[in-house]
């Protein structure tokens, strides 16, 4: 230990530590979190620095995690430990989800105090009303739009062309795009060739295809998801049902939503995308497209038109005689905020207000526009939240392509048109089970009403706890707190006293005495890490408690959510935990054992082997799942694993390579592959075991003519059962708390733990609901959950142990 | 119809029986070569005979049937396999039906009464969850059973691979089976085979890393399988008219960069290029003060009218289409022409692109300083720890092993239970008592914990203080040391294995440590090695040359200090009392 190469080392490490500390710095740091910093994000980067120019003693930081998306959970977390970044650059539909919890900051007060005198800072009446209110919560303003998306209507005008006589028979105009839905669907109809050899050549019009989804369809048709008092979610309404019947009838005439789902998977992005490969005649989608459009299908003819809407809405019949307008589409995007506990709040709404202002806007498109005029790519600008911002950019930037320019004058003409999401702090469940809802009709699994029946009843359980609340108690956390260090205080006196008063001798006293001290460090760590957390977490679980709110008591209610409202979660972590550990535990230790067999055996160059079986284990894990994520990449002209699958399997069976982490059926057993790799950990185990069985046994077998299957299952393997009976627990408790590799593994987004939540483990599920949404008391519940199946396992193996474990000392 | 079924029935079955005679056939004779003592030669070349004989048949006529095959044109015999792919229920019903069957069986050739019902009552349970998975599989709408008919095209290579790797497998399931000391020139020959195959499986994930690390974009896909060698383009230095380059100083560093726009002061506007770090900042600069360096531009080869040239890429157009300028042969140099992608090919040689690993750091965030301050963070996690855990749980269990007091064996209880405790259930408390103490984002979560004593830990080294005699210590009390001195000074230097495997196993767990930095580290310049490469991996993806030349750079120093302590890390489990004795 103590060796002097070890200090040398150690002299080197600490030296080295010495020299690359950070610098010390006078500026004031301004944290910028969300916006996405790469090879070709030159607009984002050029208004970091000409704001840094404009204040020299502000230090911008931007902190993109992960590709530019926002990671809920290390937004929250650092909210929640009183580290925020001073701005952030957030989804507008989640806004009110944030600022229910009380996690963003109001700007109310910053946009009055500056409104008078400043001239970058925003004015309402300068953004579209839906975007402003997107932003908002309970009247007050939670963020500055930035971008804003809506959605129109593409066509192929050389499709039209080609079929204008089919059009014409059916009574339709070849030379403008359908205007209402029932326009659309005869349109799409036609405009679908019949099948080949059971394919598409090309599909006319897929309702959801580009991004529509049923929420635009629902606004057209007035649906509203939600009661105007943000209490009832209203989903199952004739409006939405209208427009999820649309929504089926329109996949159903093409051959249904599976087959639609098979050729749109069939093609990729950028030069592939089927409709600048002419394979799609319409398309519902937004602007971002534009840019691609551009560059990759620059002779493409294509046309624009709004959104079709119902034929009611259209001609102003029913129930929208009063209505005056005839075009609807629904409107997303982006905005600043600043989180509750930034540090630098000053410096934070300068930012916002130059990042958000129209110059800022301006800077931003031109030094883009510059970058892509350099690398020899077109450019068109995307819209705005702001009128004025819009109208600039459009002036500036308006492309040279007519064509173009009019898909872009389309967009923006439309934005006063557009309806947003409903701003509710369930604004993620509803999109999510919107989503469901949706496929689950499409799919034929329901009808329209019972899917939109089943979704509103999972929203309208989240409004319900959150609006149930108010009935529950608060308590204040500082007298259970209080009360248990009290008790520990009270419990140590006792302690004192009763050693005190015990009749020892001196030496007897002081050696006492002197054990104390050195068990202290434990004692401290058990009582304050151990012991109170456990108690702490124990007493949560029966309380609703995000840490930003009061905390209230709730009793059993979230154990009875783990078995009631969030059964399928529970049990579907719970399933795929035991579907790890049933797997990885009994394959893990047969390979481990395999390995020690051979490797027991005496030839040469085992030490070699020994280090070679051993090394995947001491791999760190992260690196290994990041490398297994490529080794089990998909395809086979990349993963290893299917470059081999390929030129074996396939070849003799044609079985085509598997999916791996992207598909339900197979990722928990590229997880189970990856551990096969780190099998050599357990094998150190048996290969210690091996060289410990004495070899008069083996000869006392011999002796008895024992055949060599008689020898492994008499002598080797009771002599090693303890060890494997030492693994199968310990893999069993390790596979439940599964969480690393998981974490690297999924495929990105924040939507379920790998393909149909086929991922998510136990771990995670704690983690999501602690970490991400700081459920506290939900969260703790789950993890006495999992401690109670690891002690029912545990006790259990323990139990049945005695039947096939060998103990030495039993004799 | 009915024809076809028959006889792809037949093919079936021949197939499957062929298979499993070769198998036995390589199976008796490997016993025959390992067993050179007491095993009956004439019985097992008998059986040898049987079972080559029956497989060859078997082989010879299913590929004859006619079987409706994936039938791809390849040379070789075609070796008929069939394959059905099942949910996982039906194989298990599968498996319990044969189960069942073989209990019967046994079950009606038993002896005595009371064997033959404890036969058929095995059987009735395997009866029981053949009912069971039955159900499952048809209580599932996706369930179904497919047919697939394929065949191994018995090559050289792939007969020579098929049998290498079963003769490992078996070597493995035989040494497996006997487990003694049996010496011969065979049985070496075998376990080394078995062995060496071990070892390319499970070192060819690394190769992959390191290779991938080495490879350019362009052979990270490939319609032939993996590449293996890594190639690298050719380039030469050029003088760009068109878009010349220049180094300049630029906040008292040299970089690289383009002329975007001349000021109107004669002053020119730069876009820097290099280092990438600062990519894509702007300045302004004086013409004079700049100098202009050539770029390395790659070579390419193609055909223009029938003659083979080389020549060097002056031009990335717009469109795709690149301007050549000839260097080979002589009659062309000096000519410039456009060719489009297709026509031409990059000329390369092989080669390990190192700028992968340069790149991979400076896409890092400048204040890491091209992940040095990861490297710093996780050195201090890795060495606080270390130092923590050696210390608080070697005075621990010292206390523990050799010292008296009231209620030592009720608490030493407490702290084994201590080891079921999963993380999880302290998980979230815990980060409120950082929380509280301000110590989120910062590196104290993540080790202060160490200086308190694991249980594990404190269990091992007990297992150590009690083995070390009474003696020593009285001997240190009688001269007068106190329990301090004595557990310094004569106790812990006679444990400094159990604490090196200690020492060992801290670092790799503070190295590997992902979760906490996870849920406690924000900003960069405290971040782990570990949580920076799964950010890497979200930023960088869809580049597997960076990713996989980062994660290099995180291994190496686990991997080093493997090597230096390989002792420590295996004969560690030993020394743990964890094998079992």
């Amino acid at each position: 230990m103590k060796s002097p190469r070890f200090a040398l080392a150690l002299a080197c490490a600490l030296s080295a530590l010495a020299v690359i500390a950070p610098a010390q710095q006078n500026k004031r740091d301004l944290v910028v979190w969300g916006i996405s910093f790469g090879p070709d994000t030159k607009g984002s980067e050029a208004v970091v620095r000409e704001f840094s120019r404009r204040h020299p003693d502000v230090n911008v930081r931007v902190l993109s995690m992960g590709a530019g998306n926002m990671n809920p959970q290390k937004l929250m977390t650092s909210i929640v430990g009183n580290v925020a970044p001073d701005v952030i650059n957030q989804d507008r539909f989640s806004i009110s989800d944030w600022a229910s919890r009380g996690a963003f900051m109001p700007l109310d007060d910053l946009i009055a105090k500056d409104q008078a005198k400043d001239p970058l800072c925003p004015r309402q009446d300068q953004y579209y009303k839906a975007v402003w209110t997107e932003a908002s919560w309970k009247n007050h303003v939670y963020g500055i739009p930035t971008g804003a998306d809506n959605r129109i209507l593409y066509y192929n005008k050389k499709i039209f062309r080609e079929n204008a006589d089919a059009l014409r028979a059916a009574g339709l105009d070849p030379d403008r795009p359908p205007r209402t839905w029932s326009e659309l669907l005869k349109y799409g109809k036609i405009l679908t060739p019949p099948l080949e050899n059971g394919q598409f050549t090309r599909v006319g019009f897929m309702p959801n295809f580009g991004n529509v989804w049923l929420y635009m369809y629902a606004f057209q048709n007035n649906a509203s998801f939600m009661s105007p008092d943000g209490r009832n979610c209203t989903m199952d309404t004739p409006e939405a049902e209208q427009a999820l019947e649309f929504i089926v009838k329109g996949y159903d005439q093409i051959g249904g939503y599976e087959k639609a789902k098979q050729f749109e998977s069939g093609f990729l992005s950028k030069e592939n995308d089927s409709f600048i490969l002419g394979k799609v005649a319409m398309k519902i989608d937004g602007d971002w497209i534009l840019n691609d459009l551009s560059r990759y299908g620059p002779s493409l003819e294509i046309g624009v038109g709004p959104a079709p809407v119902p034929d009611d809405r259209y001609y102003h019949r029913g129930k929208f005689a009063n209505e005056p307008e005839q075009f609807i589409t629904w409107v997303g995007g982006y905005c600043y905020s600043i989180p509750k506990g930034a540090r630098n709040v000053q410096d934070a709404w300068e930012y916002i207000k130059f990042a958000t202002s129209t110059e800022g806007r301006m800077i931003e498109n031109t030094a883009q526009k510059e970058w892509e005029q350099l690398r020899g790519r077109s450019f068109i600008p995307r819209q705005q939240g702001s009128m004025e911002a819009n109208e600039a950019l459009f002036k500036a930037f308006k492309p040279a392509d007519p064509k173009f320019a009019a898909a872009l004058r389309q967009h923006i003409d439309l934005m006063p048109f557009g309806r947003i999401r409903p701003v509710t702090f369930v604004g993620q469940t509803l999109w999510s089970n919107h989503v469901k809802a949706m496929e689950t009709a499409c799919y034929h699994k329901a009808s329209p009403k019972e899917a939109l029946i089943a979704a509103q009843l999972v929203v309208q359980r989240d409004l319900d706890a959150f609006f149930d609340r108010e009935q529950h108690p608060i308590i204040n956390l500082a007298i259970p707190l209080w009360a248990g260090i009290g008790t520990a205080i009270v419990a140590l006196l006792v302690c004192a006293v009763l050693f005190l008063r015990k009749k020892m001798g001196r030496l007897e006293r002081s050696e006492a005495w002197w054990a104390y001290v050195f068990i202290s460090p434990w004692t401290l760590g058990f009582l304050i890490l151990t012991l109170g957390p456990m108690l702490a977490s124990l007493f949560f679980s029966f309380t609703q408690y995000d840490v930003l709110n009061e905390a209230r008591w709730v009793g059993f209610k979230n154990f009875q959510d783990l078995f009631g409202a969030d059964k399928i979660n529970v049990t579907k972590s719970l399933g795929n935990a035991v579907y790890l550990a049933g797997l990885t535990v009994p394959l893990t230790l047969a390979v481990g054992l395999a390995i020690a067999l051979l490797l027991n055996q005496a030839t040469r160059g085992m030490r070699f082997y020994r280090t070679f079986f051993y090394m995947p284990a001491i791999v760190p894990g992260v690196a290994s799942a990041v490398l297994w994520l490529w080794v089990l990449t998909a395809d086979p002209n990349k993963g290893l694993i299917n470059a081999g699958w390929q030129q074996t399997i396939t070849n003799w069976l044609g079985l085509s390579p598997p999916g791996w982490v992207n598909s339900a059926d197979w990722s928990k057993s590229a997880l189970v592959v990856m551990s096969m790799w780190g099998a050599g950990s357990g094998m150190i185990l048996w290969l210690a075991g091996l060289k410990g069985i004495s070899s008069t046994l083996y000869e006392a077998a011999s002796i008895d003519g024992a055949n060599p299957r008689q020898t492994f299952w008499s002598i080797t393997f009771p002599q090693l059962s303890p060890i494997i009976f030492f693994n199968a627990v310990m893999g069993f408790i390790g596979a439940m708390q599964e969480f690393d590799r998981v974490y690297i593994m999924k495929p990105s987004g924040d939507g379920p733990v790998g393909p149909d939540d086929s991922m998510l483990t136990s771990n995670f599920l704690l983690f999501n609901n602690g970490f991400q949404f700081f459920k506290m008391g939900y969260a703790s519940a789950i993890a006495w959950l999992i401690f109670g199946i690891i002690l029912v396992l545990t006790f259990t193996q323990f139990k049945l142990a005695p039947r096939w474990v060998h103990y030495e000392t039993d004799k | 119809m009915t024809t076809s079924n028959v006889i792809f029935a037949i093919g079936t079955l021949l197939s499957w029986v062929a298979w499993a005679a070769g198998a036995r056939a390589v199976w008796v004779l490997l016993h025959m070569a390992l067993n050179a003592v007491g095993y009956d030669t004439r019985r097992g070349m008998t059986s040898l005979l049987s079972a080559g004989v029956t497989s060859g048949a078997c082989f010879a006529i299913t590929a004859l049937i006619p079987m409706h095959a994936q039938t791809k044109a390849a040379p070789g015999f075609r070796a008929p396999l069939v394959w059905f792919v099942m949910p996982y229920t039906a194989w298990l019903g599968t498996a319990c039906f044969v189960m069942a069957l073989y209990r019967i069986i046994q079950g009606l050739l038993a002896i005595t009464s009371e064997e033959r019902i404890g036969k058929l009552k095995t059987s009735g349970s395997w009866v029981l969850a053949l009912l069971a998975f039955v159900a499952l599989y048809k209580g599932d709408s996706g369930s179904k059973i497919e047919i697939i008919t394929g065949g191994i095209w018995l090559t050289a290579p792939i007969c020579a691979a098929i049998l290498f790797f079963a003769m490992a497998g078996m070597a493995a399931m035989v040494i497996a089976g006997r487990a003694s000391t049996t010496r011969g020139y065979a049985k070496t020959i075998i376990t080394q085979a078995a062995l060496l195959a071990g070892s390319i499986v499970f070192g060819l994930p690394f190769a992959f890393l390191v290779i991938t690390s080495f490879k350019e974009d362009r052979d990270m896909s490939s319609p032939n399988g993996i590449v293996w060698i890594p190639k690298v383009q050719d380039t030469v230095p050029y003088f760009d008219k068109k878009h010349p380059i220049y180094e300049a100083n630029f906040q008292g560093q040299t970089v690289n960069g383009t002329i975007i726009l001349t000021n109107p002061d004669g002053t020119v506007k730069i876009d820097v290029t290099k280092p990438l770090a600062i990519r894509g900042s702007t300045f302004n600069a004086q013409k004079s003060a700049l100098k202009e360096i050539p770029k390395e531009v790659p070579i390419v080869s193609g055909k223009t009218d029938g003659v083979a040239f080389e020549g060097k890429i002056v031009e990335e157009m717009g469109d795709g289409h690149r301007r050549v300028a000839f260097t080979k042969p002589e009659s062309l140099v000096g000519k410039e022409q456009i060719f489009a992608p297709a026509e031409v090919e990059p000329v390369r040689h092989v080669g390990l692109k190192w700028s992968n690993y340069s790149e991979a750091l400076s896409f890092l965030p400048p204040e890491t300083k091209s992940g040095l301050v990861y490297l710093k963070n996780t050195l201090i996690l890795v060495v606080m720890s270390v130092i923590g855990t050696i210390f608080s749980s070697s005075i621990v269990a010292y206390a523990f092993s050799r010292m008296r007091f009231p209620g030592r064996d009720p608490l030493f209880a407490v702290l084994l239970s201590t080891m079921m405790l999963p993380g999880a259930v302290t998980l979230l408390p815990q980060f409120l008592i950082f929380r509280q103490l301000n110590w989120i984002d910062s590196l104290y979560p993540l080790w202060v914990p160490a200086f308190f004593a694991s249980a594990f830990n404190v269990f091992l080294l007990r297992q150590f203080f009690k083995g070390i005699p009474m003696e020593l210590e009285d001997a240190a009390k009688i001269d007068g040391c106190s329990y301090l001195k004595t557990f310094w000074s004569v106790m812990l230097p006679q444990i400094k294995p159990a604490l090196a495997v200690i020492a060992v196993w801290t670092f790799m767990g503070a190295w590997n440590n992902f979760m906490g930095p996870l849920i406690y580290v924000n900003s960069p310049e405290n971040m782990p090695l570990s949580y920076a490469l799964q950010l890497f991996q979200g930023d960088r993806g869809g580049e597997p040359g960076l990713l996989m030349a980062f994660a290099t750079m995180c291994m190496i120093p686990v991997l080093a200090v493997f090597f230096f302590a390989q002792r420590y890390f295996i004969e560690g489990v030993t020394l743990s009392g964890l094998g079992g004795r």
